[in-house]
């Protein structure tokens, strides 16, 4: 598979607090990868790193094949990655039009037919101050620029941040259609159902670790919640098979967590004379919950 | 671009410190008769006047504070506001952007330097009275170095402390504690007097404009090697 980031033990240290440890992330081209976590979790710190603004303590990470701690490749790469920050904070004393034409200036590609395409559609006033501009419409401006410069990877830091619900489903509308037409998207977010809505692959990260990785069709196909009812408590530890991510036991129910062996869970809990076995397709919610719980039962 | 991008940034700034240096040297010369007797007590010429109200006195002292904060800002100003991501992900090197803006800030405040030799030698016939072009270009280039020292502090400043006010401030209590330094016995010889050397009492020769700006370029390199080298 072509990855446009790549990390190896990526680890950011702020005194004795580590914000991201050894991460080792990698994400498809062509993709919409939802990057989530909690606040505090560590994606914009990564995000940061991958972008240059902050030097990792140790480890290494490309973008687009340029080395994240090379100022010179990274100064490259940032030529075909276009970033969205999580404030979408523009500068306040530039207009409209000055902002568009200061930001075009720096790069080759740029459009100048979809920079006015998307001006017209998201009826941004050139000759207004930024600074006079709503969030949401400088959530808009902040898109225009980073689309009208053609990235090969479109970075976003909680894009939807603070965006009424009718800002928030244009933003959405817009990030399909850009990865519909091969742009890599990364994104960063805790609001999980606009990742599921338009991500295509997950990546969880928790106390800067990455706590899981994998396909929204792999979630679908594969993960289930067993939720199975008993005469008596029964042991939990019968159901420690292979592909089991979390076991609870409250009184006489067992829920299970699991990627493999659905079928022999079900034959255990049989074998144990369960009262009802209930097997579900696990939500992306439901897994982005499970996956921080256990990281924090660990954590403990 | 990014020229422009500076001059918008400074341009505020830039041009109420220039109404201001302008405005108070033609208020100097237009009152000459009324504020000379305040100015100093003694019996001088309008040339003698002219120095002691805008050279040594009361013009200098603000012609430093407005330098000061023509170096303030900078990527650290940008973090505060939320723009730094914006500007850091633009495909220029961050010594880029630190040599932009120092060189606007320095054309700035030598801009503003010029101010009073310009107006000296151009408005004194109005008040019947002559001041010499060869006069105020000297204090002019006096100024513009003294003016590219206090900025290349200011321009520090605004690395090392990243507050709105912080920076100005600590700029201003180094300013103070330079001025005592280079006041105290024995220092004088080692230590430039940046406000000596801007009122032509202090050495002023081709090894101490040498030397302020060496320093000025250290202070502006250590700033932007701060920068380069920094987390936002």
């Amino acid at each position: 598979m072509n990855y446009v980031i790549e990390t190896h033990d990526l680890t950011k240290r702020f005194g004795t607090f580590e914000a991201v440890s050894k991460l080792n992330l990698h994400v498809a081209a062509e993709h919409v990868t939802g990057f989530l976590g909690r606040n505090g979790a560590g994606k914009s710190t990564t995000i940061k790193m991958l972008l240059g603004m902050t030097r990792p303590t140790s480890g290494s990470g490309t973008v687009l094949g340029c080395a994240i701690t090379d100022t010179k490749e990274n100064r490259e790469m940032r030529r075909q990655v276009a970033y969205v920050g999580e404030d979408k904070q523009l500068y306040a004393y530039m207009t409209v039009d000055q902002l568009i034409r200061f930001t075009a200036s720096f790069y080759p590609d740029w459009s100048d037919d979809v920079a006015q395409r998307l001006r017209r559609q998201y009826q941004l006033p050139g000759n207004r101050k930024v600074k006079a501009l709503s969030k949401g419409m400088r959530t808009k401006l902040a898109l225009l620029l980073a689309l009208a410069r053609r990235p090969a990877l479109l970075i976003l830091d909680e894009p939807s941040e603070g965006l009424d619900p009718v800002s928030i489903e244009e933003l959405l509308q817009t990030l399909m259609g850009i990865a519909a037409e091969g742009t890599a998207v990364f994104f960063s977010s805790h609001q999980i159902a606009e990742v599921e809505r338009i991500a295509d692959r997950i990546c969880i990260l928790d106390h800067g670790k990455l706590a899981a990785d994998l396909s929204l069709d792999e979630l679908r196909r594969d993960y289930r919640r067993i939720t199975l009812g008993f005469a008596m408590r029964p042991p939990e530890h019968v159901f420690e098979v292979p592909g089991v991510s979390r076991i609870a036991t409250s009184g006489r129910q067992v829920v299970v967590l699991a990627h493999h062996n659905t079928d022999e869970i079900v034959a255990r809990a049989h074998g144990l004379d369960a009262a009802s076995v209930d097997v579900a397709p696990l939500t992306l919610r439901e897994l982005f919950l499970e996956t921080v719980k256990a990281s924090n039962d660990v954590a403990l | 671009m990014l020229l422009y991008k500076g001059w918008l940034e400074s341009r505020t700034r830039f041009l109420l410190s220039a109404a201001t240096i302008a405005g108070l040297s033609a208020l100097f010369v237009f009152m000459n008769r009324d504020a000379r007797a305040a100015v100093t007590d003694r019996d001088v010429t309008y040339v003698q006047y002219l120095w002691s109200a805008i050279y040594k006195g009361y013009l200098r002292d603000i012609f430093v504070v407005v330098v000061l904060l023509l170096g303030m800002g900078g990527l650290g100003r940008e973090q505060a506001y939320g723009t730094a991501g914006f500007t850091l992900t633009l495909p220029v090197s961050r010594w880029r952007h630190i040599v932009t803006r120092a060189a606007i800030g320095l054309v700035e405040s030598t801009v503003i330097a010029l101010l009073p030799a310009a107006l000296l030698p151009l408005l004194s016939p109005v008040v019947n009275e002559t001041y010499s072009w060869s006069l105020a270009l000297h204090f002019a280039v006096l100024w513009a170095f003294g003016g590219a020292f206090i900025f290349s502090i200011g321009f520090l400043a605004s690395v090392l402390f990243i507050g709105e006010y912080s920076a100005p401030i600590a700029g201003v209590a180094f300013l103070f504690a330079y001025s005592i330094v280079t006041d105290l016995p024995g220092v004088e010889r080692y230590v430039i007097d940046i406000h000596d050397f801007m009122k032509a009492t202090g050495p002023h020769g081709l090894s101490t404009l040498a030397t302020i700006t060496a320093s000025a370029i250290t202070l502006i390199a250590v700033a932007g090697r701060i920068t380069a080298k920094g987390d936002f």
